[in-house]
């Protein structure tokens, strides 16, 4: 039985002796790389060694060009290189690891023609893979560094919810006049008295500007009743030819926030602002007023969200309007793409493979390149994503289709034949039978791929949510772009889910 | 009484499949048709209901030669001709039901068909054939869902549909078990001798010949070689059966007849 075995095993092929003796062999892979080996006689190894050492040299030669690109000579190129990108001395050390092992393997199999060592392969492809790490710029460590300082728009996305909803903003605004300077002849404007509205009310209500002389503004001591509590209030002036300014104090904005009973108090100092030259009045009233934004009545969905929403609609239709052109397109065609249908003659077999090329190709060019030339025809919009989606769906479909045709079982169909029944018969009972599962799942299958599909296209300009997410991502706005997200992540799940189901019930 | 007359099919492909067969079939018979695969014994039962064009001579069938049929006439020929397939040959999506029904289809008007309506009395029809086959609790299942034997009963029903005075049986229990081919034998015994149906059957194994043939023709290479009274197919060895089988000759053993020994040793 053992005898038996290995009679069948391939008995070790006993090579020619080499050409040039062991040292010689090494001495010509040192200086070629793959000579040695082909001296040796193991002349394709040989070859292979030689084509992946150029490829590898080249490679290492354009990434260290590419590295220090203004420096000359080779010694200046190599160290600024290995300054720059430290991964590129490893990527040396492998070089010359290959150079040696490829002379120490031209070496072994001159000298042992018995056996072939194999792990110089194993070398090559470790360099190969040092050259991709680089090439790739594959770096690890931004990876777990910069991971931090993406976590604050990472979060926004994950849970963009606050966006989702908004409510009615009032303004709250109350004035106090201040006469500048203080006048001599009349009495500065009364203080405001205080009743149930919103007020502000200051102790004086005149005084002088601070200005460029280091004399310091009057110090007024601003009291507010009635406000919102707990809600900001803005502090700003208004000059006598209303130019508004927020009032600042100390190189900050003064933002006042009402206790519980919707009282503040602060000390303002009067600002510093040139009168124009035709200023000749002797006073002027300034207005000292202050402003709080504050949400009032019920909360509602914000823009942002309805827009996400109308989208999302939007973008489902373009997926359902793609799939229904593209079965409507794809079932004739599917009929001219079937090999056992269009094989009865040498004509319908070249229309077949004129079909099925056409199709192959209008399939291998990505609904989103046809979204770019739709675009181009029609214009930015959903119809450039619907038209693109259904060229697409026409070459899936129709492929998938065909191969549904193609592989119909003909026993039903003689069975049918058999019966006396006449060609519609046969066409109603034993074609359609066996075609409508299939065709019904590829179409769910398909209407599931345009509406995903149909998310993106919108990012080169066909409508939908993709167009909206794109734009939100241009603007920094995380939140909003968050909700799109997360709208198509529950459209394609609950798609998903749905398409099993109608799956499962035909099939 | 079916008589076929130097009857010749070659294939496109130059396939020689019968070559100048005749022989006559008397009203009441169950002839069995033996012979290896590819000698000629679909090609044979496709030719008598037209599936398959001959490409010469004559298939009397009370005189109307069915090999001239055309349109409308073969059709008409073809209800009266049921035929039961190897493997089963039924819309395996569509029910029980409706399979069963598309042995009427012969007899429905396309118009009809095209709705999906069958008549009161075909529905009454295929339930009495359902029932009669043992098969009417499956009736709204899936075909693909029943096991093999029940799916080859459905094939029978659907047969039987057609009110059939002949039957055409390809291999009908090739891909059945022993007992389940002993059982679907029964049923086209039973059609054969109380609905007095002619049935033609081709089989693989001597044991179901000797049980359940009246009359065997024997083919190689699209030849007759071998034709026998259920005396004779009675009295056959195994080395005669062989002698027209080659060295293929089985015992499907584990029915009536069986012999195990055989077949253990039967491909040997």
């Amino acid at each position: 039985m053992n005898n038996k075995l290995n009679l069948n095993h391939t008995p070790e092929e006993i090579r020619k002796p080499s050409w040039v003796p062991a040292p010689i062999a090494a001495l010509f892979s040192l200086i070629v790389p793959g000579l040695g080996q082909i001296f040796a006689r193991s002349i394709r190894r040989g070859i292979l060694i030689i084509f992946s050492y150029a490829t590898i040299a080249g490679l290492t030669i354009w990434r260290f060009i590419l590295a220090a690109p203004r420096d000359e000579g080779i010694v200046n190129i190599v160290k600024k290189s290995w300054h720059l990108d430290p991964f590129l001395i490893i990527i040396t050390i492998l070089f010359v690891l290959l150079h040696l092992w490829i002379v120490y393997d031209a070496y072994m199999l001159a000298r042992h023609r018995d056996r072939t060592p194999v792990s110089v392969f194993f070398i090559i492809l470790v360099v190969f893979f040092a050259l991709g790490w680089q090439i790739g710029q594959i770096n690890l460590v931004n990876l777990v560094t910069q991971a931090d300082e993406a976590l604050p728009a990472l979060g926004r996305v994950a849970w963009p919810w606050e966006k989702a909803i908004d409510f009615d903003e009032d303004e709250i605004r109350a004035i106090a006049d201040i006469e500048v300077p203080c006048p001599e002849d009349h009495d500065p404007p009364p203080v405001n008295e205080v009743g149930s509205d919103p007020v502000i009310v200051t102790d004086v209500t005149c005084g002088i500007l601070k200005d460029q002389d280091g004399t310091l503004g009057t110090i007024l001591h601003l009291e507010g009743f009635n406000f919102i509590p707990g809600v900001e209030v803005d502090v700003k002036w208004a000059d006598p030819i209303n130019n508004e300014f927020r009032q600042r104090q100390g190189g900050e904005y003064v933002v006042l926030i009402p206790d519980e009973n919707g009282y503040f108090e602060f000390d303002i100092e009067m600002p510093y602002r040139l009168l124009p030259p035709s200023a000749t009045e002797d006073t002027y009233i300034w207005e000292l007023f202050v402003l709080q934004v504050a949400a009032v009545g019920d909360a509602h969905l914000s823009k942002d969200f309805k827009l996400v929403v109308e989208k999302m609609i939007e973008t489902i239709f373009i997926g359902m309007m793609a799939t229904f052109f593209g079965v409507i397109f794809a079932l004739p065609v599917s009929f001219f793409a079937a090999r056992n249908l269009m094989s009865a003659s040498p004509v319908t077999l070249v229309i077949y493979y004129l079909v099925r090329g056409v199709l192959n190709i209008i399939r291998s060019i990505e609904p989103l390149i046809w979204a770019i030339i739709a675009v181009i025809v029609v214009g930015l919009g959903p119809f450039a994503g619907i038209l693109a989606l259904v060229f697409h769906s026409i070459a899936a479909l129709g492929k998938l289709y065909s191969e549904a045709i193609e592989s119909i079982d003909p026993g039903p169909i003689e069975a049918i034949q058999a019966t006396g029944a006449n060609w519609v018969q046969v066409v109603i009972y034993a074609v359609i039978p066996q075609i409508i599962p299939p065709f019904v799942s590829f179409t769910i299958y398909r209407w599931d791929i345009n509406i995903r599909m149909s998310t993106i296209i919108g990012f080169v300009g066909g409508g939908g949510i993709g167009f909206l997410l794109a734009q939100y991502i241009r603007l920094l706005d995380y939140r909003s772009a968050g909700m799109a997200v997360w709208f198509i992540a529950i459209t394609v799940a609950i798609l998903d889910y749905v398409s099993a189901e109608i799956r499962a019930r035909f099939v | 009484m079916l008589e076929i007359r130097n009857l010749t099919k070659v294939y496109d492909d130059g396939t020689v499949a019968l070559k100048n067969v005749s022989f006559s079939v008397t009203d009441g018979e169950f002839l069995v048709v033996i012979g290896l695969s590819g000698s000629g014994k679909s090609t044979l039962l496709r030719c008598i209901n037209r599936l398959i064009d001959p490409t010469e001579g004559e298939i009397l069938w009370d005189g109307v030669d069915l090999a001239q049929l055309k349109g409308e006439e073969l059709r008409k020929a073809r209800r009266k001709i049921g035929m039961i397939f190897q493997h089963f040959n039924l819309v395996k999506r569509s029910q029980v039901l409706t399979n069963v029904l598309a042995g009427r289809l012969g007899y429905t008007s396309t118009r009809r068909s095209l709705v999906g309506r069958f008549s009161k009395k075909d529905k009454a029809k295929a339930w009495a054939a359902m029932e009669r086959l043992g098969i009417e609790d499956q009736a709204l299942k899936r075909a693909d869902e029943l096991s093999g034997g029940q799916q080859q009963r459905v094939g029978v029903a659907r047969a039987l549909m057609q009110e059939p005075s002949m039957i055409l049986a390809d291999e009908p229990v090739a891909s059945l078990d022993p007992v389940l081919a002993h059982s679907i034998l029964q049923y086209l015994e039973m059609l054969n001798q109380e609905d007095k149906m002619t049935v033609i059957c081709s089989l693989h194994y001597l044991d179901l010949v000797q049980r359940y043939s009246t009359r065997v023709i024997g083919l190689r290479d699209g030849e007759i070689v071998y034709e026998g009274s259920r005396a004779d197919i009675q009295a056959m060895s195994d080395d005669e059966f062989k002698e027209i089988y080659g060295e293929e000759a089985e015992r499907v053993g584990g029915g009536l007849e069986g012999d195990l020994q055989v077949e253990e040793g039967g491909a040997a």
